[in-house]
């Protein structure tokens, strides 16, 4: 079962109401969010959001407890040959066999992936520099990383995911890595989600953003259009949340004035406008952070048809 | 090859920061009509950005028609901009900077300058509309 | 997948192939002497005679320049080898990569973690066989000469020989392998398998093993002057026979194990090991299959 975008492309990404439950706890709820085809996607959260338990559904290494994941418009299955060879993956920490020569790692991915493409990873580690016979423990942090990624283009999957690829490396590694990352987007029309704590400089790198927070969706979209659809307003300190257009996503009170980061449309905008009051422009950052420090968990989701926002239910992702 | 540039502190979206420097390249002659802008690719491998930033840019300069594509090829520069002559430019810029200085003195700080050009703008473009 | 485990396993294998050389080498220069000194004794026909009780002499000679060696000093290594090899071999297998992260590596390729378990277990146990029925191999004609003399059914024997050595280091390993998928940890793991494993060991040796099949009696002269000895210094044993398995004597009434019953009792005892290792194994296999969910 293949299915489409409003504009008949099947999105790279799909999930539906995903959810996974540990014991009693809800490590993630009601996830719904798409990527389309050939975005760079991040995904945002503080350390215990659900961003790996996220990433691991969508990878096929966890199974959810409740909805699904379908990628490029099939259906996953948690563990099953099919699944896996739909997703490239980069963890966390770039874990890689430390007594394996690179040369070694490669022949594993050749023996394990049947789309498997040894030139495309010896090139890339010959461009680096990396000697296929250096066992990995001899590699710097920023070379083992650039050895999983090739191991994770080489498997030639549609859809990468990279589970914060670079929070662990030096900043000339970091740069180092998403210059090829970026390279790679470019040159085979790749789809990447790549989640991150680190919120700055993310703008360049994505078009496309999904903000995690408390085990729910907080916000997911193209990141242009989020940011055209909200403003931070400066108003006086005693007018109330009601009063002001769209939906007020985070405020900040000082003596006199208010400064509030509202979703709202231009048309919202020019009609509960008041005198007195200043509408600026958002930024990325200010975007993310007030969505992450957002307290409760009414989800907000970038509905393709410019329908109304919908709060979600009100659920709690903490144990009873 | 022309090579961009990002700032990154500007509050200037990329997309829009790359179409500005190739108009104001093209003002000030550094391109011309027929160059070939580097590829996406390059383009988001050389600042790091994300290659739909990139395609993003293109298309609006060739919705501004000053570039289009060329299947296969890449996509080159195809507006005749009249670049400012080097002396009318050295004319221009020295009555800007007596300018400046002058509202400098009259205690108009940076903000002011920009609001009083933005309004005399305005206004000329209302003169110039029949 | 093969080479995949082949690769990771090297070491271990390489290791456990070095063990099994310095056994044999072993073996050889000591057997050379214990060989020459039986043939020299003439010590097969005096057996093949009287049972050993024809030259008492000769085999007290030979019982006691090569006894303490190749009787004694083997038994503490045959409990504690076998299962060493055992759980560190299997210990790590699935703990390592859920200790290192390796597991977000290893099971995000395009095998599904139970296809690569069941390739490894397969492969590994194979390994494990084979080193076990070497080292029996190795052992059982190291021992030839003094088995003359002793039997194998006496309990430091026993254990080396047949299929029992086999089993026991299966046995650990599986133990090992499902402690590793349930601990997390390999040395934790090697331990937590090895206690459980040493005590059904010594269990299975001293309180089942006897009573596999219910033992026979029969009237034996123990008075003075000679007595009835049992035990591995006695040629032969209380019945008369080399090669039976004496438990116990109450007065005059020997109860034992006739020699003939090695093998069946063997079969038994290796059973049971082989039992455990397909249960720890089995449990292994559906818990990853079940499980997948799994943090650092």
């Amino acid at each position: 079962m293949t299915q489409h975008d409003a504009d008949g492309s099947v999105p790279a990404l799909r999930t539906d109401r995903l959810g996974r439950r540990y014991g009693k706890v809800w490590g993630l709820r009601d996830c719904t969010l798409e990527v389309p085809a050939g975005a760079v996607a991040a995904l945002v959260g503080p350390n215990a959001a659900g961003k790996t338990t996220l990433l691991e559904m969508i990878i096929g290494l966890l199974e959810p407890t409740e909805g699904q994941v379908s990628v490029f418009g099939q259906t996953s299955r948690a563990d099953t040959a099919e699944t896996l060879a739909r997703v490239g993956y980069v963890a966390q920490d770039h874990p890689l066999y430390r007594d394996f020569t690179v040369a070694d790692m490669f022949h594993l991915g050749r023996a394990m992936n049947p789309s498997w493409d040894q030139e495309l990873a010896a090139a890339r580690v010959d461009a680096l520099g990396i000697p296929l016979q250096r066992k990995v423990r001899r590699l710097s942090g920023g070379q083992r990383a650039q050895v999983s990624l090739a191991m994770a283009l080489a498997k030639r999957a549609p859809l990468l995911v990279l589970d914060e690829p670079v929070s662990s490396l030096d900043p000339v590694a970091r740069l180092e890595f998403m210059r090829d990352v970026m390279a790679s987007a470019a040159d085979a029309a790749l789809t990447f989600l790549i989640s991150s704590h680190v919120v700055s400089e993310l703008e360049r790198f994505c078009d496309w953003l999904i903000v995690l927070s408390h085990g729910h969706v907080q916000l997911a979209g193209p990141a242009d259009d989020l940011l055209a659809a909200h403003r931070l307003l400066t108003v006086p300190r005693a007018t109330p949340d009601a009063e002001l257009p769209g939906t007020a996503i985070h405020r900040t009170d000082s003596d006199r004035h208010s400064t509030v980061l509202v979703r709202a449309g231009a048309d919202q905008l020019a009609a509960q406008g008041r005198p007195g009051w200043q509408a600026d422009p958002v930024s990325f950052e200010q975007l993310v952070m007030a969505y992450l420090q957002r307290p409760t968990t009414v989800t907000t989701h970038d509905d393709p048809a410019p329908a109304a926002e919908r709060p979600g239910p009100n659920t709690k992702a903490v144990p009873r | 090859m022309f090579r961009f540039r990002l700032d990154g502190s500007s509050g200037v979206p990329p997309y829009l920061q790359l179409v500005h420097q190739v108009r104001q390249s093209l003002l000030l002659g550094y391109l011309r009509e027929g160059d070939r802008l580097p590829t996406v690719k390059d383009v988001a491998a050389d600042l790091v950005i994300n290659p739909n930033t990139v395609v993003k840019a293109y298309r609006q300069l060739e919705h501004e028609r000053l570039a289009g594509g060329r299947p296969g090829q890449g996509t080159f520069i195809t507006a005749t901009a009249t670049p400012v002559a080097p002396e009318a430019q050295q004319d221009l810029r020295a009555s800007l900077e007596a300018w400046l200085r002058a509202a400098d003195e009259a205690g108009l700080d940076d903000e002011a300058v920009t609001a009083l050009i933005a309004v005399a703008r305005q206004d000329l473009k209302k003169e110039r509309v029949p | 997948m093969i080479w995949v485990t082949w690769r990771q396993h090297r070491g271990q294998a390489i290791a456990c192939l070095a063990l099994l050389a310095a056994l044999a080498v072993y073996a050889i220069i000591e057997s050379t002497s214990m060989r020459t000194a039986f043939s020299n004794d003439d010590l097969a026909a005096c057996l093949a005679r009287s049972q050993g009780t024809g030259c008492p002499a000769a085999v007290d000679a030979f019982m006691n320049k090569f006894g303490s060696e190749v009787n004694i000093a083997f038994w503490s290594v045959a409990l504690i080898v076998p299962g060493l090899i055992g759980v560190l071999v299997g210990g790590s297998l699935i703990a390592r990569e859920l200790e290192y992260g390796t597991w977000r590596l290893a099971w995000s390729q395009t095998v599904p973690r139970s296809r690569w378990l069941a390739v490894k277990l397969a492969l590994v146990t194979g390994g494990l066989i084979v080193l076990g029925a070497a080292m029996t191999a190795v052992i059982t004609w190291y021992r030839a000469p003094m088995d003359r003399l002793t039997g194998h059914f006496l309990h430091n024997i026993y254990d080396f020989e047949g299929l029992v050595l086999t089993a026991y280091i299966l046995c650990a390993f599986g133990f090992a392998v499902l402690a590793g998928l349930l601990i997390r940890r390999s040395i934790p793991a090697m331990v937590a398998a090895f206690i459980p494993w040493l005590a059904i060991r010594l269990v299975v040796e001293f309180v089942l093993r006897p009573h596999f099949m219910t033992p026979l009696t029969i009237q034996g002269n123990c008075g003075p002057p000679n007595g009835c000895g049992y035990g591995i210094g006695t040629v032969p044993q209380a019945t008369g026979r080399i090669g039976d398995w004496v438990l116990s004597i109450n007065g005059n009434t020997i109860t034992y194990q006739p020699a003939d019953r090695f093998w069946p009792f063997q079969f038994i005892e290796a059973g049971i090991f082989v039992a455990l290792t397909a249960a720890a194994l089995g449990a292994t296999v559906w818990l990853l299959h079940r499980r997948a969910a799994w943090t650092a």
